[in-house]
């Protein structure tokens, strides 16, 4: 593993301030063809088939320091992956390294929208029993990288330092404006979408340096592996960002990004966008067990659709803290362990006992990105905020025999009606047509077991691709597959929205409000003529 | 007689609407306390904001409490506490805490602020610091347990709109756009030059942070707060631009969130400088837009006037 530095200084007739007000955002870009990436964009090579579903970032903030590690779908050849991330400041090789891509299964499996079971008892006869489902699996690769050369001057770009991180060839370059960026990377293999244009101007104008990343093959071949390891960076920068303009440069839909933040004293919310809870602490129907991925991607749908495609929305946070006791409620999967959070980036813990000393908070958050709706990069904000929240669904199996006493019948009667509810929550959640789960009720009342209906037929919301059988199938049979479902992006890029009703009603009301607000001026104004003419 | 025949010709439409807006006018502080409440209501309702309806009452109380006692001890004027009603609700838009005492404490360090950090002026007392954004600032500060959140409102046309609207309407009965429009469109320049010409993002990167709810109900209700400003009009624009330029700084530079609130407080004792260099009456909450009802300051008014006259005549 070599280690070079460029001993290349930041130029100094540009404001220092410049560097510092811009954190790093990410581009990843692959030579030739391309595809969806994360905060980045991929150009893929040009037979490689690339499909980026999901991004997931891990952020860690502490003071002005910021870890990020940034994980990517990615199904083509390693060797034809590259990444360009710019930074605010240039890097030192400390400041690099990867990392187990575990990191991101156990933090996906503690934190995904989770359904939960309960039993009742029969009041005629006996006791509870509790249980709980985990709800996740994000099939996550990582990504691949290609080749690259050293060049500079007649660009205008300057290599500033160049390091070798495991698999990685690392470059740091800095530009001075960005057709020469732009010439460099496309003469040394790279082809930049034409989107992609308009925000690397802005951000070479911010005197950014570019952190260019390709596969060093040798390097991979020596770890015995076809799978590259997330890259984890971190610098010191008091914005605490995460760019996504250019993961929409060339991208067709909405893209999905899943952040995992830790922190010190509490929540990450978004500053420049709202932050939204995904519903939870719903009641629904037992035979959503079968389908619960596909039920939660509709209800993440509808509520986006409802609340706003312009949200951030939290699905997770819980103190994680090292005193803490209960890590979840129930739990997908166990809580991070110190190694986790060693891994992630979190630097204040201690090893304490069996477990960890120091102040953590966990945020996950979900964010449906594209260009229309996100004109900006996310801009957080570490709050005080340590409240607990998580996306938990509730189905309750009835209790099942003979309800001859009173409060048999009573309790026949208390299930009827809450399974009626539990149809109407599934219908307000995620949009379905409830009529064909009419049976629902006859079941427990003829006392008939557990088969139950299969999928629905979709009424409004159904995705297109989501129609076809075979997906049906595969969702319904696979209870694995349901975070890879959740938030899948084909499922979730619907772009043309009409607006929802809901906001037709708000424009309404609002109208109402000020229309009669004017009149009962112009009236008053009126009043006041009439009565200055009186005394006239 | 002719009040007689206009009252006999007034359409239903007026019979119905004359009295709630008879209320509304005779203070512009009632129209403030009425649109914030409409705020509120859509923040929980529509955005789904967390908050319990204990902590608005407890903010609520504590504002009223606060201002009773200072009012008991100075001036016995009662209608102040419509001030402490506007403050409690300001508080409870901008300010997010989950501790019911930390919301309380910023009720009472508003209020109490009003009282304590003032200085003297011709017809008596005034004071500098814009009540709910020293309370703000001060608990975030002390406490370490309360936030902001700007992007609570998220943006969207209809917002702007509706605090736009409401808004103007507010500012139009106390005579404060000035000040809005001289923080506004400073600040939306200085935002412009900066992300548009000098960095090349594109406009809706920019337009973006104006549709911001907060910036907006910040520039419409808290900076114009006419007690606090500064008395004189043309004293208020350039108090009003320092605050924007320096709002810019410390949203740009230095990352600051909430830029605006903080920039008001650092730039609110100026104030004293502004209304010393600047000679103009005081504000005083009334029946502004009535002619035929006397402001209930109006003698005050009316000897800070005649002083003024006189003194400027003299130079």
């Amino acid at each position: 593993m070599k280690t070079q530095n460029s001993k290349s200084k930041i130029n100094k007739s540009i404001p220092l301030s410049y560097v510092l007000c811009l954190t790093s955002f990410i581009l990843i870009l692959f030579p030739f063809k391309n595809a969806n990436a994360f905060c980045g964009f991929y150009v893929a090579k040009a037979d490689a088939t690339l499909f980026n579903k999901t991004s997931q970032v891990i952020l860690v903030r502490d003071g002005d320091k910021t870890t990020i590690t940034m994980s990517s779908d990615f199904d083509g050849n390693v060797k034809d992956f590259a990444m360009v991330i710019p930074v605010p400041v240039i890097l030192k090789r400390d400041n690099i390294r990867t990392i187990p891509s575990q990191i991101f299964q156990t933090l996906d499996n503690y934190s995904s929208p989770r359904l939960t079971e309960y039993y009742d008892e029969n009041p005629c006869e006996s006791r509870v029993l509790y249980e709980y489902d985990a709800v996740s699996k994000m099939s996550l690769e990582s990504v691949a990288a290609s080749g690259m050369e050293k060049d500079e001057e007649k660009y205008k770009v300057k290599i500033e330092a160049q390091y070798t991180v495991d698999e990685y060839d690392i470059l740091i370059l800095s530009a001075s404006e960005s057709s020469g960026l732009e010439r460099w990377l496309t003469d040394n293999g790279y082809k930049i979408p034409a989107g992609a244009r308009e925000v690397l101007q802005p951000y070479i104008n911010s005197n950014m340096k570019f952190f260019v990343v390709k596969v060093n093959m040798e390097e991979l071949e020596k770890k015995q592996t076809k799978f590259l390891s997330p890259l984890q960076i971190n610098f010191n920068s008091p914005k605490f960002m995460l760019p996504i303009r250019l993961g929409m440069a060339n991208a067709k839909g909405a893209q999905d990004m899943i952040v995992y933040a830790f922190t010190k004293s509490g929540r990450v919310e978004a500053t420049n966008y709202r932050t939204v809870k995904v519903p939870t602490d719903t009641k629904i129907p037992e035979f959503v067990s079968g389908c619960f991925g596909k039920f939660y991607v509709d209800t993440y749908r509808k509520h986006r659709e409802e609340a706003g495609e312009n949200n951030v929305y939290l699905e997770y946070a819980w103190n994680i803290s090292g005193s803490v006791t209960q890590f979840c409620d129930p739990c997908n999967g166990p809580p991070p362990m110190l190694q986790d959070l060693v891994t992630a980036g979190v630097g204040w813990v201690n090893q304490y006992h069996y477990g960890y000393s120091g102040d953590v908070f966990f945020t996950r958050l979900h964010i449906t990105y594209d260009r229309k709706n996100f004109p900006q990069d996310l801009i957080f904000e570490e709050t005080p905020n340590r409240e607990n929240f998580q996306a938990r669904y509730v189905i309750t199996h009835p209790a099942y025999g003979e309800f001859t006493c009173d409060a048999g019948r009573k309790y026949v009667k208390e299930v009827m009606s809450r399974r009626n509810d539990e149809l109407n929550n599934l219908a307000i959640l995620t949009g379905w047509d409830i009529t064909q789960y009419s049976d629902y009720n006859k079941k427990f009342a003829q006392f008939i077991p557990a088969h139950e209906p299969r999928m629905r037929s979709t009424k409004t919301n159904a995705p297109d691709n989501l129609d076809n059988d075979n997906k049906q199938d595969e969702i319904i049979s696979n209870d694995n597959n349901i975070k890879q479902e959740s938030f899948g992006v084909p499922y979730l890029n619907d772009n043309s929205n009409p607006p929802s009703g809901n906001s037709d009603l708000k424009i309404l009301s609002i109208s109402v409000m000020v229309l009669l607000m004017l009149m009962a001026m112009v009236a008053q104004l009126g009043k006041r003529k009439v009565v200055a003419h009186k005394n006239n | 007689m002719e009040t007689i025949s206009l009252k006999t010709n007034r359409s239903s439409f007026e019979e119905v609407m004359s009295s709630p807006i008879k209320w509304l006018n005779s203070d512009p502080r009632h129209y403030q306390i009425s649109f914030l409440g409409i705020f509120l209501f859509y923040g929980i309702e529509d955005l789904n904001w967390e908050m319990n309806w204990l902590n608005i009452a407890a903010t609520l109380a504590a504002s009223l409490l606060t201002q009773f006692l200072f009012t008991w001890f100075t001036n016995k004027n009662y209608q102040s506490l419509k001030s402490a009603i506007i403050s409690a609700l300001s508080l409870t838009l901008l300010l997010k805490t989950n501790l019911i005492l930390v919301i309380m404490l910023a009720a009472f360090l508003s209020i109490a602020s009003k009282f304590i950090f003032t200085f003297k002026i011709v017809e008596g007392k005034k004071h500098f610091f814009n009540p709910t954004n020293f309370g703000i600032i001060l608990t975030i500060l002390i406490t370490g347990n309360a936030w902001i959140s700007p992007g609570q409102w998220g943006s969207n046309a209809l917002l702007v709109f509706g605090i736009g609207i409401l808004g103007l309407a507010v500012l139009i009965k106390v005579k404060r756009l000035d000040v809005a429009l001289a923080f506004f469109i400073t600040f939306c320049l200085l935002n412009f030059t900066r992300s548009v010409l000098i960095l090349g993002w594109q406009t809706d990167f920019f337009l973006h942070q104006f549709t911001s709810g907060t910036l907006l109900l910040f520039t419409f209700f808290m900076i114009t707060d006419p007690v606090s400003t500064p008395s004189h009009s043309k004293a208020r624009i350039v108090w009003a631009v320092l605050v924007a330029m320096l709002a810019f700084y410390l949203s740009a530079y230095e990352f600051v969130n909430g830029a605006p609130l903080w920039a008001l407080f650092f730039i609110s004792p100026t104030t004293i400088l502004f209304d010393k260099i600047f000679l103009h009456p005081k504000f005083y909450w009334g029946p502004t837009n009535l002619p035929t009802k006397e402001a209930p300051n109006a003698q005050a008014t009316q000897i800070s006037k005649t002083f003024f006259t006189l003194k400027n005549q003299s130079i």
